[in-house]
């Protein structure tokens, strides 16, 4: 049956149809919809299946392999950088093993387009040593869902299926399995204490010795069942492509638009390489070009004296591929003589930049805005963290972003080395909950003094929209977490209201002189984007400005810096009346000339 | 066939909206297609845009001089997008009458879109819709046709398929004139 779907669609349509029914995951960043989708097809079908956010992706790899260790097919789903913080579950797992199938879905982001970082998972895989497969469109990733499980089961091996972001946002015409019986399987725990508790050093290292059999064992299998039909295929040359993932439609399209043949080997399998198998194969080729992204996952396995790729610069070292640099790499091997066919000629004028910013009527902007009035720009440091209040970045409100939980630490760091200075942390609930904790226990009892204005919107914005622990039912709080961590603690419900809101921080700046380690803010908020609570909130209360009494101070459109605020061609701040979308909460404290006011005509 | 499509707008603007509805339209003629989509910062006034490959494609991205048409929802992400462009190649855009035509190599069908959606004669949302309308009346190569696209819409989501489709209209309507 086919079916126009998105690739993170495909890819969660190919679990059900594997008869994965554990799927744990923390939002990010190409890989998002992947556990939404569960979700939806669950409700849909009326599936008996597990889907779930977890707190973040340790604990959501743990809670799925746990599943895999006691028979059933599990699978977690996260981006790349949400692996580093997997990292440690995995590197032990790939020792244990699995008995049931562990399906480790991680979504990568060659390019940067959402990342602070441009990791391959795929060498990830390689340095655990657990097998990873690359899918190359919406379909590949539907399929290589099943065989990853079958890979995963037959070998009892975590297994990897590696995405990139244009793969889990492509969208084509996949071919997928009608009337599936979901048929999940029974999970039975088998104690079995050498294997599953493992303590160094006997346990591990028989386990490490199974490993490396187990991962030759499987560099065999690829050998046979994936790659050398492949090679089969082919018919020696001047030019033999190696690749893998979205590496494969570049290289193709490239060489059928510069009209160059050449045998393509797409490995389904990036790692482990029968290297020796595939090098055996060279002596029919000139050059062998490795064509993948975005790093040299293929190409150090393999390297030979003729093959070139991204360890020679023969190829792009950074950033998302494109054919131009296949043109380019072919150019330098002697291979292509023509004229550039993809010439890049922007328009002659510069074009303004549209960077993304918070959206109009967020209660971030008023937060920060208030933070900045009250503790002063020069005579603080503001540590933030990740999610859309790092776009607070626009307001000039953030000095730092280092990875999900960091603002918390660094604030510490920042206490301790520069104490003249406040420092005033910034970090979302969810973000709080996935990476917060555990330095906010530290700040407390090291009594690290500064503030930390967790911004609950009760809902991961930036992602899509996931709903976080404390929206489930009324039984995680986090006033009582950060009091239970034994921090000063204080609530304030975010009014539209302006005035309200800088009140609230002059009195916490009162607080911070008078304290001793960290206290800790929360904002009760909520995302105008969500649709369940945003009617509560916004009243539809329009501004406009009075252009007589506008004097172009730029007060609004740098500092508060709402989108719909911007000059007209008379010099005078207009309110885009597509864009605004009536808070209201810029009217009475923004404009040092008053120039904003109600309009009323709008407002009615 | 083969076509390529680059749909260029800002965030809230709908471009991955247009996106679903050509994939649906391929999906209905049995033609291959293979499109990408930002995602992460639309929702939040950023640049987006999105590509669709019609025909045999292998690779979602399309490269500079290689689309066929681009759709601009807005005029600057239409300039910003417009080294995608072939030379041969459509810009439908929309933009005020000062847009920088003679600039642009590509044949260009411009309409003053937001002006008409700031007079109420369409609601702003179906913006993205109204510029598939003008590709529709003016674009002489683009695959597909207007009971596609209706179909496409009705497909997607019953319940708003008729007032997109007035939207649709009126775009044909209003360029037809030009
Ligand atoms: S999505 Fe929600 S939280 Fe994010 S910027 Fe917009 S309103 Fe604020
Ligand atoms: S009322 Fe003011 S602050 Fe609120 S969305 Fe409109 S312009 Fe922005």
């Amino acid at each position: 049956m086919k079916q126009t779907l998105m690739g993170n669609d495909a890819i969660a349509l190919g679990m059900i149809h594997s008869n994965i029914d554990m799927v744990s995951g923390y939002p990010g960043t190409p890989s998002s919809e992947i556990l939404t989708n569960v979700q939806k097809l669950k409700a849909q079908l009326k599936l008996d299946l597990y889907a779930q956010w977890a707190t973040n992706e340790k604990v959501g790899f743990e809670v799925a392999y746990a599943g895999a260790i006691a028979g059933r097919r599990a699978a977690a789903t996260m981006k790349q950088v949400g692996l580093n913080v997997a990292s440690d579950p995995l590197m032990s797992a790939a020792y244990i093993g699995n008995l049931g199938a562990f399906v480790l879905i991680v979504a990568d982001d060659p390019g940067f387009h959402s990342s602070q970082t441009e990791q391959d998972s795929r060498v990830f895989a390689k340095f655990a040593k657990i097998p990873v497969l690359d899918p190359a469109t919406p379909q590949d990733a539907y399929d290589f869902v099943s065989l990853a499980v079958d890979i995963s089961e037959k070998f009892q091996t975590p297994t990897m299926l590696r995405p990139v972001m244009r793969v889990c946002h492509a969208r084509q015409i996949v071919e997928v399995k009608e009337n599936h019986e979901f048929n999940p399987k029974k999970g039975k725990f088998q104690r079995e204490i050498s294997r599953w508790a493992a303590v160094p050093r006997a346990g591990r290292l028989r386990q490490g010795y199974e490993m490396i059999d187990r991962i030759n064992a499987i560099k065999e299998y690829n050998w046979e069942e994936l790659i050398k039909p492949e090679f089969e295929a082919c018919k020696g040359g001047k030019l033999l492509v190696l690749t893998s993932g979205t590496g494969y439609g570049f290289a193709k399209e490239a060489l059928e638009d510069l009209g160059i043949k050449a045998d393509i080997v797409k490995f389904k399998m990036p790692y482990p390489l029968p290297e020796n198998k595939i090098r055996e194969q060279f002596a029919n080729y000139e050059h062998i070009l490795v064509v993948e992204e975005p790093m040299a996952c293929i190409e150090e396995q393999i390297m030979a004296s003729n093959v070139h790729g991204r360890l020679d610069n023969t190829m792009n070292v950074i950033d998302e591929l494109q054919k131009i640099y296949i043109q380019d790499a072919l150019t330098k091997l002697g291979l292509y003589k023509g004229e550039n066919l993809y010439p890049s000629i922007p328009f002659k004028d510069e074009i303004p930049a549209r960077p993304p910013n918070l959206c109009p009527g967020c209660p971030h902007r008023d937060v920060y805005y208030s933070i900045m009035k009250v503790f002063k720009k020069k005579k603080s440091i503001y540590p933030s963290d990740i999610g859309c209040y790092t776009l607070a970045i626009n307001q000039e409100a953030i000095d730092t972003v280092l990875c999900m939980g960091a603002s918390v630490s660094m604030a510490s760091g920042f206490s301790i080395a520069d104490p003249e200075k406040y420092t005033v942390a910034t970090i979302g609930d969810s973000t709080f909950f996935h990476g917060g904790i555990p330095p906010l226990i530290n700040a407390v009892y090291q009594k690290h003094k500064f503030l930390l204005v967790i911004l609950d919107n009760s809902v991961v914005a930036m992602t899509g929209r996931q709903k976080p622990p404390q929206r489930q039912n009324g039984e995680v709080d986090i006033v009582k977490i950060a009091e239970g961590c034994g921090a000063e603690t204080y609530e304030y419900v975010y009014s539209n209201d302006l005035n309200d809101t800088i009140s609230f921080f002059k009195k916490m700046k009162e607080k911070y002189e008078n304290a001793t380690g960290p206290i800790v803010a929360v904002v009760r908020e909520f995302c105008v984007l969500d649709k369940e609570v945003v009617g509560q909130h916004i009243h539809g209360e329009f501004a406009k400005v009075i252009a007589e009494e506008c004097v172009a101070c730029d007060h609004c459109t740098t500092i508060y810096k709402c989108p719909p605020m911007g000059y007209n061609e008379e010099g005078k701040v207009e309110i885009d009346p597509f864009l605004c979308i009536g808070c209201g909460s810029c009217l009475n404290v923004v404009c040092p000339t008053e120039a904003f006011t109600v309009d009323e005509e709008r407002s009615k | 066939m083969r076509y390529q499509v680059v749909i260029a707008g800002f965030g809230g603007q709908g471009s991955v909206f247009l996106v679903k509805i050509l994939a649906l339209c391929a999906g209905n003629k049995n033609v291959a297609c293979l499109g990408t989509e930002n995602h992460g910062m639309s929702q939040r006034g950023g640049a987006v845009s999105c590509t669709i490959k019609l025909g045999d494609y292998s690779n979602p991205i399309i490269d500079p001089s290689q689309a066929d048409l681009l759709i601009g929802l807005e005029k600057n992400e239409a300039l910003r997008n417009i080294n995608y462009l072939k030379p041969s190649g459509t810009l439908a855009v929309n933009a005020e009458d000062s847009f920088p035509k003679d600039d642009v190599s590509a044949k260009v069908i411009q309409i003053d879109a937001f002006t008409k959606a700031k007079n109420r004669e369409f609601p702003i949302q179906g913006l993205n819709v109204y510029m598939l309308g003008v590709v529709l009346a003016k674009c002489e190569d683009f695959p597909f046709t207007l009971e596609d696209v209706k179909e496409a819409l009705v497909q997607f989501n019953p319940k708003v398929a008729q007032e997109n489709i007035e939207v649709l209209e009126k775009a044909i309507e209003d360029i037809k004139g030009k």
